[in-house]
Order: C-alpha cells, then structure tokens, then sequence
C-alpha cells in the first residue's frame, strides 16, 4: 500500500472510487484536514481522560529510555544497573518489566498506528524516502538532542508540557520558555545548514 | 512540516505543506484490516488499563494527523515564518487541559482534604538548571529533525523515513543520556526532591489558577499580535 503515486494535490479523491469514500461526512471527518484548534482541543480531553482512568498523564519519552535499556540488555549489556533506573525511572527494574506491560511503550507504538490508521482512512499512505543526505544528518542529530534533552530535563514536549503544564507543575512553564529558545536557535541552524 | 523539494530559499522551502497523493486508489480495505488489528492487539494486551490506554492512543495518532498537530512549529513557525496559529492552538490545547486537570486536583484535595491527594495527580518532576538546558537541547533538535516526540510517532506512521531515523537516534540519545546519567546528575545539581507545584508555591488553587490563566492568556494576546504585525509587514 506505500509507494503508490508521487504526484501531489489537495484532494485525494479519485474519481469514481465511489461508496464510502465520497461521502460528504467521511471526508469532512477522515479525509480533510482538521483545523488546529480542534486537534489542540481533543488532545487535551483525551490526555484528561487518560489521567482521570489510569491516574498518570500522557508521556512519551521516558520510555523511550527503555527501550535504549532493553535494547542493551538484548546485545548482551547490562542496563539494570544503570543509574537511571536504580534511581531515577525505577520502574524499569520492576518484576517482569518489559515492553507489553509498560502502557507508554505500548502507546508509543499506538500513536504511530494511529496516524497510520489515519491516512489509510484517507487513502494517503505512501512512503516518503529521504530527500538529500542532509535529511539524514539533520535527522540523527536532532533524535540525539532530543534524546539528550529530554532525560535532562525529565521529559518532552508532551510529558514536561502538554502533561506538566495543565497539571500546575511548575516543570511545564520552566520548559516552554526553553524549548521556545532552542526552537529559535535550531531554525536558524536549520536554515543555515540544512536546507 | 518536513523540508519539501521546489525552490531553494531557505525560509519558503519550508512552509507547512501537506503532500498528498493525487488520484490513488482507495486504501480502505487496509484500513479496516489495520482497524482489525489494532482492536485484536487492545483485547490480546490483557488487562483492561493498558487496553485503555492503548484505545486513548490510537485517538491521538489520528488526532495528531487529521489536525497536522506540531508543537515543533507551533515553537518554530513565529520565527520562521510569522505565523502563530498552531502556536495559539497549542495555548487553547494547554488551557482545556488546565481546566480538567485543576478540577481532577480539586476534586481529590476537596474528598480528603489533603493536598497530597491532588499532588497524585500533578506531572511532579525535579525542576532545575538542568530543565531548562534540557528543553533548550530539546528545542534545538526538534526543529532540526523535523518533529518532536509526538510528531515524531506520528510522522513515522506517516511513512516518513526522516522520521523514522530520528526514532532511532531519539531512542539511542535517551539511552546515552540514562546510560551517563551519574555526569549529568552531579555536573547540573540535579536533586529529585525539588519540585514544584503552583498551588502550593502560591498559596492555593486559586492564586494559582489566575497565575496560570492570566499566562495562557497573555501568551495567546502575544501570538495573536505577533501574527498580525508580521502579515501587515509583508
């Protein structure tokens, strides 16, 4: 179902594809984009939904941090002893730890189904190869920061703000001073040298 | 919001554009087959909290693509291009999510009348210099690869392949950092007990809910103002 046609353009209908697909309501709510405030909105209730029936909001990279740890256990390392873990994300020495009972890693992976449930939906999906080699390097470097990041500061721009912010951490406002600034300093460099 | 082929001025190359797929033919029957899967991995999961929470994901992929979310160009666009409608969107996104989870703290301070108990509910993490040069670090590479953690995800069930590198090198930067952790830790002063929590900081939820409004509000004026004096420029 990738690799399908390259050309671009606003609608994604074919014609006479018929059924379903053009139908009026279908498209409005699968097809055509939302607006941004919609999704700002349904974000936000879905992330309270999410606190009020498991009693922990919405994160994404801490488990990220497992999976580098498994992923070093699997090679044959030893990531238990880690500092991290033994202090910090404890979790992960927990007893019988592992991918499908941590519910981040397991909606880590939802998310990316999801989006890929959604422009199936459309009929959209196809992959997108890299575009130069810059693409590449500017892609492997910027998952490092990221990475870096957010260990250092206990989170990402879901977990330390779109979680910490509305929850009246004080962790949510010290980050989205910060990651404004670095935004504003990595589109320079991204202008610079990346494109 | 990936770098799109065309001209070669830097600032124009990269506009939000949404590539798509000019007459297909139609992908619904995967759909369905990816929607079957996806219910039978909910039911396989086993327990019914991760079930739920694997649901409330699915939902936020397909939130986060319908609406082309970014926070990476809600931080980057004012800058880059002047415009500030995701930015205003990510500031509504943050007040409705202030709105349930104030009254989620409330409702569990009201029951007990413990602050402890609302404290459960709170994103509590150290807040410190390492916050702030860790959102910076962060900052920085979101712009460059193309997309933040969630946009990230998303992207990679996009079929972007820059995305998917990024994963990667997102996954292995967590573990250097966690696998380095004693360095950070002693050269930033990181202490886990210094966390901070508006309503106690100052004084109750009320205090800290007008700080917290009056904020939002003021940075959505900002945007706002922001957005128009760059149009009426150009």
């Amino acid at each position: 179902m990738t690799n399908l046609s390259s050309t671009t353009g606003r609608d994604a209908n074919a014609a006479g594809s018929g059924g379903l697909r053009n139908n009026a309501v279908f498209k409005d709510l699968f097809v055509n984009p939302w607006t941004y405030v919609t999704g700002a909105v349904i974000l936000a209730l879905l992330n309270i939904a999410l606190i009020a029936s498991t009693g922990k909001g919405w994160g994404v990279t801490t488990a990220f941090a497992y999976w580098a740890g498994w992923i070093w256990n699997g090679v044959g390392g030893d990531a238990h002893n880690w500092a991290y873990f033994t202090e910090v994300a404890k979790a992960f020495n927990g007893e019988n730890f592992n991918f499908l009972n941590d519910p981040a890693s397991i909606m880590n992976l939802g998310i990316i189904a999801g989006a890929f449930l959604s422009v199936l939906l459309a009929s959209q999906a196809r992959f997108k190869g890299l575009k130069s080699g810059k693409q590449a390097v500017a892609a492997i470097l910027g998952g490092l920061l990221m990475g870096f990041g957010a260990r250092l500061a206990f989170g990402c721009n879901i977990g330390a703000l779109f979680t910490a912010l509305p929850s009246l951490s004080g962790q949510g406002w010290v980050f989205i001073v910060f990651i404004f600034l670095g935004a504003a300093v990595g589109s320079r460099l991204l202008v610079k040298y990346f494109i | 919001m990936t770098a799109t082929t065309g001209n070669t001025s830097g600032i124009s190359r990269i506009k939000r554009t949404r590539t798509v797929a000019k007459p297909t033919p139609s992908q619904l029957p995967y759909a369905l087959l990816l929607l079957a899967a996806i219910i039978a991995f909910g039911f396989y999961l086993g327990s019914p909290k991760l079930a739920l929470s694997w649901a409330i994901s699915i939902a936020l992929g397909l939130t986060l693509q319908r609406s082309r979310f970014c926070f990476t160009a809600a931080m980057r666009d004012p800058v880059l291009t002047g415009s500030t409608s995701l930015t205003k969107a990510v500031v509504v996104g943050l007040a409705v999510g202030t709105v349930g989870f104030s009254a989620l703290q409330l409702g569990a301070y009201l029951k007990s009348g413990d602050m402890a108990d609302a404290m459960k509910l709170v994103h509590l993490a150290p807040v410190g210099i390492h916050t702030a040069i860790g959102a910076f670090l962060f900052g920085i590479g979101a712009v460059i690869a193309g997309g933040c953690a969630s946009g990230t995800l998303m992207r990679v069930g996009e079929g972007y392949a820059q995305n998917m590198i990024a994963l990667v090198a997102f996954v292995a930067g967590s573990g250097l950092a966690a696998a380095s952790w004693p360095i950070w830790r002693d050269l930033l002063g990181v202490n886990l007990a210094d966390t901070v929590y508006l309503p106690t900081m100052l004084g109750g939820f009320l205090p800290a809910l007008v700080v917290q409004f009056g904020l939002l509000f003021a940075i959505w004026l900002a945007a706002d103002w922001w957005n128009k004096r760059k149009t009426s420029q150009s």
